[in-house]
């Protein structure tokens, strides 16, 4: 199921932590875009993390923009799901699919 | 160390000027398009700023004493967070090439430079897709012209350019400055060069964007009456049309009307002719200056329309305009009347 999203973002630009933003593209699937100052050895890490953050929240037709300072993993997925929280206009999350 | 973070509306006087004192201080020349300052403060002394403008940040400084990669990214983190919440999520910046990096790092990228002093960079790909667009509208040919047009508003003057250079040219691309900055909103500059220029067949009217005369490219087009004339970004502009845009569309000529009058056009008309020929990757671009017509022993212009609108002398901009924008004319007037 594919949702209507908004441009949101979540997190911040600073040392262990992830700048994340979700744009609403005319495309199908989720694109992620990655930028990290540790992408030669977590790179695909981090990407299969968002990805995988992503789907469980089933949205659709995004682009995925991070900004990585060298966030642990579950700092990565926190920003993440905050990100489309927010872009889907959602305060609680759905706590059974996270 | 830590740092406090806040913002200084445009409102706010004295905090504006500590502002401003400190942007001196680290040799920047605060902009004067600025609306939102966002600072950091360390014991109640600024040590970095960065203003929104429009989608445009500028003015982004910090202290000498604490130039790192810490400071610069929280205040960004900052910044972004003030831009997004204004709605703005497609930002260009302006800083220095030494730079680059930092705000590479904040998801920013490289345009186009200037006299290797300033640069643009965007956090959207949207130059990109902006240029993929162009492509469909190329026609080949050995002149392919393009002009660029404020048009606030149409008149005979402005026709005959585009006629001209329709006559010079296997084809024209004339694209009008999409900036609502002007006296004449950008729907009805636009609507009216299109009825106006109907009948020409071989000639592409395009809505301009933020990469060609914008707030973003070239900031003092829009502050005329301070007669501020930004060499570096003239520069700027005219570097993303001659290495972004022009190889989109084949153009080889820009062609442009003479201006005795306003000092910022023309500058703008004699830098163009050195810089669209100079030496590039880009193919170069032959600049033709357009006489103007007179009407009266006067040049016909938009600001001498403008000018009579403001004396209530509608009689007498009949013979200046196509019908079209005369009947806007009148309308706007009546209804001024109305008032």
């Amino acid at each position: 199921m594919s949702k209507k999203l908004e441009t949101a973002h979540a997190g911040t630009l600073e040392s262990s932590d992830a700048f994340v933003r979700v744009i609403p593209v005319d495309a199908k699937g989720i694109e992620i875009e990655l930028e990290s100052s540790v992408e030669e050895i977590y790179g695909d890490a981090i990407r299969a993390r968002v990805l995988e953050t992503a789907t469980a929240m089933s949205v659709e037709g995004v682009k995925i923009i991070v900004q990585d300072k060298g966030a642990l993993d579950y700092v990565i997925k926190a920003r993440v799901q905050t990100a489309i929280l927010r872009a889907l206009g959602e305060a609680e999350p759905d706590w059974s699919v996270l | 160390m830590s740092f406090v973070f806040s913002e200084v509306p445009h409102t706010s006087i004295v905090r504006w000027q500590k502002v401003k004192d400190f942007l001196q201080s680290v040799d920047l020349e605060m902009s004067e398009d600025v609306e939102i300052f966002v600072v950091a403060k360390e014991d109640d002394r600024i040590v970095a700023c960065g203003g929104l403008s429009g989608k445009v940040l500028k003015n982004i400084a910090l202290d000498e004493s604490l130039r790192g990669e810490g400071l610069a990214l929280s205040l960004m983190s900052e910044l972004l967070k003030v831009a997004f919440r204004e709605g703005r999520h497609e930002l260009f910046l302006f800083t220095k090439p030494d730079y680059q990096e930092v705000f590479e790092s904040c998801g920013f990228k490289y345009i186009e430079q200037a006299h290797h002093q300033v640069i643009l960079m965007e956090n959207s790909y949207n130059i990109d897709l902006y240029k993929k667009r162009l492509r469909k509208y190329k026609h080949t040919g050995d002149v392919v012209g393009s002009i660029v047009m404020n048009c606030n508003p149409f008149t005979l003057g402005h026709r005959f350019l585009v006629e001209q250079a329709c006559e010079r040219s296997h084809w024209v691309h004339l694209f009008v400055v999409k900036e609502d900055a002007s006296f004449f909103t950008f729907k009805d500059r636009y609507r009216l060069i299109c009825e106006g220029l109907v009948d020409l067949e071989n000639l592409t009217i395009h809505e301009g964007s933020d990469y060609i005369i914008s707030k973003a490219t070239f900031p003092t087009y829009f502050i005329k009456d301070k007669r501020q004339i930004d060499s570096l970004y003239t520069e700027l502009d005219l570097n993303i049309f001659r290495n972004h845009l022009a190889p989109q569309l084949g153009i080889t000529h820009r062609f442009v009307g003479e201006e005795p009058l306003c000092a910022v056009t023309n500058e703008y008309n004699q830098q163009m002719k050195k810089l669209l020929a100079r030496p590039s990757e880009a193919p170069p671009i032959e600049v033709v200056e357009l006489g103007r017509i007179e009407y009266g022993g006067e040049p016909i212009s938009a600001s001498r329309v403008r000018k009579l609108m403001q004396h209530n002398r509608l009689e007498e901009i009949l013979p200046l305009v196509p019908p079209t924008t005369y009947a806007l004319i009148a309308t706007m007037m009546s209804k001024e009347e109305a008032k």
